[in-house]
């Protein structure tokens, strides 16, 4: 058999696998250990098991992960969001639908502590739904942009997925953090107007809330310094490569803790309950990359990802076409996997074709983290939607359907795809912090 | 069999433990070299320091995380079967993942014993890896227990549900 076919076979065991429900990084590490030991010998696939396994869970450059999600857990049990939505609330809450798109600019003002977007967006459903049910906003509207503002925290730095896309395709994250910061700007943007045009349509949606005094107003401003101190000590001391980004997460997480200790607005239960949510999720997702570097070391040797590259570049097709096809491979793909695990998946087949038809790797980056941004908001497993579902039952105490969260996606995800195309024309909007760097 | 089951928890609660200490130093060594830094008074070898402490993060959080069903997987299809039929499936993915891991626990202490016995130390602090690879195989091994663990609680669920 050619490499080529045990790859081929290795890859649809690997999605029949994924059906049963057995978690994504064991599949992998499974499927890449059997196939590279029938491809060079038993002794290699068992040495790559655990030199591979070693490596990863040891690397430096991979502890920036859990610091930073326990960055994020930090600010997740403090009351940082209740501030930041504050501010939001004072500034648009009198205007129509004002809360959403308020708690819209939280969302993308905690993503900049926070770097998974499942935890943005239970952090600010937690905050935000109950004060759009006070005002008798539609629960479409309300869990809508909650959930779909939850995606902005994955895409404004730190983000976990970017880190894990650097070090798969050995970018720099730095300037894949700084990258993400417009994009994020313009999504949330993107979103503040389809809540607009959502309003002006059906005027019950989100009617108007309390107005407040300028005075009011400048002073909610003083909840945004702390956070905003934090980003940029964290993402501008990366950008000038002050730290590395393991030190900028450490800093950045003590940071946090700091400022929650001395607003006394964290428990000690709260702080374990941090810690403890951050070896879990940090587990989880050093374990998706060693089961990657296993599957990826495997489909190495079957030569797969170079004869697609190949493959490709031999079609004669035009570069934006096939981008548009990875897009829509992305897309479909983020509905039926978590966006973490597809990402990790997919990166090292659709890189290198991605580099032959000639885009740029940071580019790529930002637009794969803005594809699966739908993907986690979208049926049959939009994880945010989930997530705010669950929030909604515990803060609302009553049950909101989830259709009807799925019906109040829909203009957010038209915003995703206006933004995905605008970038794709422009790219400069990507790229143009990163070129400053260093 | 409860005892072990007890002595099993209590060592997977001890571990959670060594996990958050570990991950707390691994925070606060980062901040103190950096600010030492600025003062030309780094931490010596805190790279590495930081590198052994976020592998403890990790092996301690193994049994932890597979327990609390931490790790993400395709939930569509089976979610449509019969509580029945996603036990049986479940039995056999998890008897699939407990040989993956017997596998690399097993190998992960005979990696350990090889750079025992070449003496491989680490690059500044001439600190002996092969600690920290046992460490690591030790979690493993505490992992593979916690799997055959919860095997066994689906099998006693599955002749309870017949």
């Amino acid at each position: 058999m050619s490499p080529t076919i045990i790859g081929i076979i290795g890859i649809v065991i690997m999605v029949l696998m994924f059906l049963t429900r057995m978690p994504v990084a064991f599949v992998m590490a499974s499927v890449g250990f059997v196939g590279f030991s029938t491809m060079i010998s038993s002794n290699a696939g068992l040495v790559l098991l655990s030199r591979n396994v070693y490596e990863v869970f040891g690397s430096y450059d991979l502890t920036t992960i859990p610091l930073f999600i326990l960055m994020g857990q930090i600010g997740f049990n403090s009351g940082i969001s209740k501030r930041l939505y504050d501010v939001g609330y004072k500034f648009l809450g009198s205007t129509r639908g004002g809360l959403a798109m308020a708690t819209v600019s939280a969302c993308t003002a905690f993503g900049a502590v926070c770097g998974s977007s499942p935890a943005t967006a239970a952090t600010m459903a937690t905050v935000g739904l109950p004060e759009m049910k006070r005002y008798n906003y539609d629960d479409e509207l309300s869990t809508g942009s909650v959930a779909s503002g939850g995606g902005i925290g994955m895409i404004m730095p730190p983000s976990v997925v970017l880190i894990i896309y650097g070090i798969l395709t050995e970018q720099s994250i730095g300037q894949l953090f700084v990258a993400g910061i417009f994009p994020a700007i313009l999504i949330t943007i993107l979103f503040i107007i389809s809540i607009y045009i959502k309003c002006r349509i059906n005027p019950e949606q989100g009617p108007c809330g309390e107005k407040f005094t300028w005075k009011e107003k400048l002073k909610s401003l003083l909840g945004l310094g702390e956070t905003l101190a934090v980003f940029l000590l964290v993402i501008g001391g990366i950008f000038i490569g002050l730290f590395t980004p393991t030190e900028a997460a450490a800093i950045g997480a003590f940071g946090v803790l700091t400022i929650a200790v001395l607003r006394k607005q964290i428990t000690w239960e709260g702080f374990i309950n941090s810690l403890m949510e951050t070896l879990r999720t940090s587990c989880m997702v050093l374990m998706l990359i060693a089961g990657a570097v296993i599957f990826g070391k495997f489909l190495a040797v079957t030569r797969i990802p170079f004869e697609i590259a190949g493959w490709v570049s031999g079609l004669q097709m035009s570069p934006f076409l096939v981008m548009g096809v990875i897009i829509l491979i992305y897309f479909f793909g983020g509905c039926f996997m978590d966006a973490l695990a597809f990402v990790t998946l997919t990166v090292p087949i659709f890189f290198p074709v991605v580099m032959e038809l000639g885009y740029d790797p940071i580019w790529f980056g930002i637009i794969i983290v803005m594809v699966t941004e739908m993907g986690v908001i979208t049926p049959p497993v939009g994880i945010n939607v989930y997530v705010v579902y669950g929030i909604a039952k515990n803060v609302l105490k009553e049950e909101i359907p989830l259709e009807k969260i799925f019906k109040g996606i829909f203009p957010f995800l038209i915003a995703v795809i206006i933004g995905v195309i605008i970038l794709m024309i422009f790219p400069v909007i990507i790229l143009f912090l990163p070129q400053l760097m260093y | 069999m409860n005892i072990i089951f007890k002595a099993m928890d209590k060592c997977s609660f001890l571990l959670k433990i060594i996990g958050a200490v570990a991950l707390t130093c691994m925070m606060l060594l980062t901040v103190v070299d950096v600010i030492g830094r600025f003062f030309k008074h780094p931490i010596f070898g805190s790279v590495e320091l930081v590198g052994f402490l976020a592998t403890i993060v990790v092996a301690a959080a193994l049994p932890y995380t597979y327990k609390t069903d931490g790790h993400v997987g395709v939930e569509i299809v089976v979610r449509l079967l019969s509580k029945k039929s996603q036990l049986i499936i479940d039995l056999f993915t998890r008897t699939v993942t407990l040989i993956l891991f017997m596998l690399i626990t097993w190998q992960m202490f005979l990696y350990a014993a090889d750079i025992h016995e070449t003496g491989e130390v680490s690059m500044n602090l001439e600190f002996p890896i092969y600690y920290i690879v046992y460490l690591l195989a030790f979690g493993l091994l505490i992992f593979s227990v916690t799997i055959i663990e919860t095997i066994i609680k689906d099998i006693k669920l599955f002749n309870e549900l017949k």
